[in-house]
């Protein structure tokens, strides 16, 4: 990481470009190539001019890596009233003295937009501009090809645009109800397979139906814990590897004992000879290569050991492999590791192909386990299930109210992820807080007691349509109807979260359909 | 085409004869504007520049878009700081006496392009 600070004086053309230049500078000593450097050049320029046309004085500021330059400006100036029309070519405030120059033709914005990889501009009106722009160093497509194991389908796409803002780096682009993917940017991790509602977005299948692995009496069928675990409570783990055993594959493999060997291992790499701390355990193929592409300066970190699953490749020498992966990431880790001996990976079924195998035979036991046959035994008296995060206590809660977890003793649920240390007022991240708060010790907490309630919680009165149950009845048929109506997208561009919800306010009176911006409008007449 | 080939058609005088090797420069390519901008969007890299400005910030474009040279049309000469400062940013400057629809003439017809060709 370099840095370059550069003060910039409104109205000095002639000192305009030293800034620019030292950045200059730097770029050459590390190696960037001609295409990249001159691009940043001439955004920096621009930028750089913005401030000696515009205000009274800035600031330029340049953070380099070997992956790409960062290049914030920031000015005491007028501000930009309105940045979208100053992004557009031909707008132009300049003075007359800068369009003598040759400047102020209304390029400056669009020329930074052009050359840049990300720009974003923000201003206050009589207080300044900041223009940040990020310039890519090394090319996009790199020597080596990135695997991604990240399936898009334009069919089940709704064009809702929310993968968009859910990838962490950026990488997803829909264009016309088409969902890609840039694949010098994804991660493999799931952000976007968690926003796509009609499951556009997916896991790379590679076999359709577990029946149809290679012949899989001669392989291992090999299972993440979570998986095993995910039947309910009425089949725990014995019954679920019992059911699989019958699905005639030579033998079952599980990554846990790998999970625990690597935890253990990346303990003892603590104090070994030049490790970095704190020691990051690569423990996540999607983590890994958000470090490599994101935080390349922290590898140093990385305990020096394969991931759980490629770890159980490794030590299958000689075997035949199917991997049920439970995300992209663990998949393009296994596919880029059997290049390496080991296991021969024959098949990645995915985890919903597993549970259609099963979860048939898994049902009877369901039956078996209603009625007190089955032996799913009584609460245990230690077992606190934690549960944080909005999205997750609401599934826990749903499993509760279904009946699905009635061997757990305790359920100790927090909205905010994390936990109260995840709480959006505190600054810490809470994984790191929650570290802290673990190793500090009792400290100064003192002693503290369950005080009983003192007021009964009760219910809140429901969503009722309304108050006459007959009229409720109609609004509800208007409802579905409308419902059906409505596109689907959930887009929000109406005001309201889901179209579902848009529904439900036009029939309450709140909305209009026209609200709508894809039902199709009347056609207003002309005169 | 070699840059000391269209010196000696064109007739250019050198600004910058301290820039010995810029002579040897393969050009092929070239552009023509009076805003700087336009030249920091368009100009080909490695291109010759025919202009009409001649002061400082002339300099850093040309560098920044990495032109070879600067050819400035209808007898416009920079001052003396702006040849200097072109000199330490190996930019090549030359004054013609034609006006600048001449000077671009003259290139195409010695096989230096725009950005389109």
């Amino acid at each position: 990481m370099d840095f370059v600070s550069y003060a910039i004086e409104g109205n000095d053309f002639k000192a305009a470009g030293a800034a620019s230049r030292a950045i200059k500078e730097h770029l050459k000593r590390i190696g960037a190539d001609a295409d990249a450097i001159r691009r940043t050049m001439i955004a920096a320029y621009e930028a750089e001019m913005n401030v000696v046309i515009h205000a009274d004085r800035g600031r330029l500021e340049a953070s380099l890596s070997d992956r790409a330059v960062n290049v914030n400006v920031i000015d005491e100036g007028p501000g930009i009233p309105d940045i979208r029309r100053a992004m557009k070519e031909g707008f132009s405030t300049a003075t007359s003295e800068a369009r003598a120059l040759g400047f102020g033709a209304g390029m400056g914005l669009p020329n930074i937009q052009r050359n840049s990889d990300r720009l974003r501009v923000s201003s206050r009106v009589g207080e300044g501009t900041r223009i940040s722009f990020t310039v890519m160093l090394k090319p996009a497509a790199t020597a080596d090809e990135q695997l991604i194991s990240l399936y898009a389908s334009a069919e089940r796409c709704i064009d809702c645009h929310r993968c968009l803002s859910a990838c962490p780096t950026g990488a997803m682009r829909v264009l016309n109800g088409q969902p890609s993917v840039l694949e010098h940017l994804c991660i493999d991790c799931t952000c976007c397979i968690a926003a796509c509602a009609p499951h556009a977005l997916t896991l790379e299948d590679d076999v359709d139906a577990l029946e149809h692995v290679e012949r899989p009496s001669e392989a291992v069928l090999a299972l993440p814990p979570a998986l095993l675990a995910g039947f309910g409570e009425h089949a725990g783990v014995a019954r679920v590897l019992d059911e699989l055993g019958h699905l005639g594959f030579a033998s079952l493999a599980g990554v846990r004992p790998y999970e625990e060997a690597l935890r253990a291992a990346a303990l003892e790499h603590v104090g070994g000879v030049g490790a970095m701390h704190p020691v990051i355990s690569p423990v996540c193929p999607a983590v890994m290569q958000l470090v490599e592409l994101r935080f390349p300066s922290l590898l140093p970190h990385v305990a020096p050991f394969e991931s759980p699953w490629e770890a159980l490749q490794a030590d299958a020498d000689g075997q035949r492999l199917a991997c049920v992966v439970s995300c992209p990431s663990q998949r393009s880790a296994l596919l880029a590791a059997a290049g390496l001996g080991g296991a021969e990976v024959v098949d990645l079924p995915t985890p919903g192909l597993v549970r259609r195998a099963v979860l048939p035979a898994l049902a009877v036991g369901r039956d078996q386990a209603a009625s007190g046959t089955e032996d799913s035994g009584e609460p245990r008296a230690d077992g606190v299930l934690h549960v944080s995060g909005v999205t997750h206590v609401l599934a826990v809660l749903e499993q509760i109210e279904n009946g699905l977890l009635t061997s757990v003793p305790v359920v100790e649920p927090y909205i905010c992820d994390g936990g109260c240390f995840g709480s959006p007022l505190l600054e810490e991240d809470p994984a790191v807080a929650l570290y802290h708060s673990a190793h500090a010790g009792a400290g100064a907490d003192g002693a503290g007691r369950a005080v009983p309630r003192r007021r009964p919680r009760t219910a809140r009165p429901g969503i009722r349509l309304d108050a006459d149950m007959a009229a409720a009845i109609q609004k509800l048929s208007q409802l579905d109807e409308l419902t059906r109506s409505l596109p689907g997208k959930d887009c929000g561009a109406c005001g309201a979260p889901t179209c579902a919800a848009l529904a439900e306010d036009i029939v309450m009176g709140r909305a209009e359909r026209s609200l709508c911006p894809y039902v199709e409008q009347p056609e207003v007449a002309t005169s | 085409m070699k840059l000391a080939d269209i010196i000696q058609t064109l007739s250019l005088e050198e600004l910058t004869p301290q820039l010995a090797d810029a002579a040897d420069t393969e050009v092929t390519q070239g552009y023509a504007s009076d805003l700087l901008s336009d030249v920091l969007a368009h100009a080909p890299s490695g291109g010759l520049l025919v202009t009409l400005q001649v002061h400082l910030n002339v300099i850093a474009v040309a560098s920044h878009a990495d032109l070879c040279g600067v050819i400035f049309a209808s007898h416009r000469r920079p001052e003396d700081e702006v040849i200097a400062k072109a000199a330490e940013e190996g930019v090549a400057l030359f004054v013609s006496g034609d006006d600048t629809f001449d000077v671009v003439g003259r290139l195409y017809q010695l096989g230096v392009k725009g950005t389109a060709a």
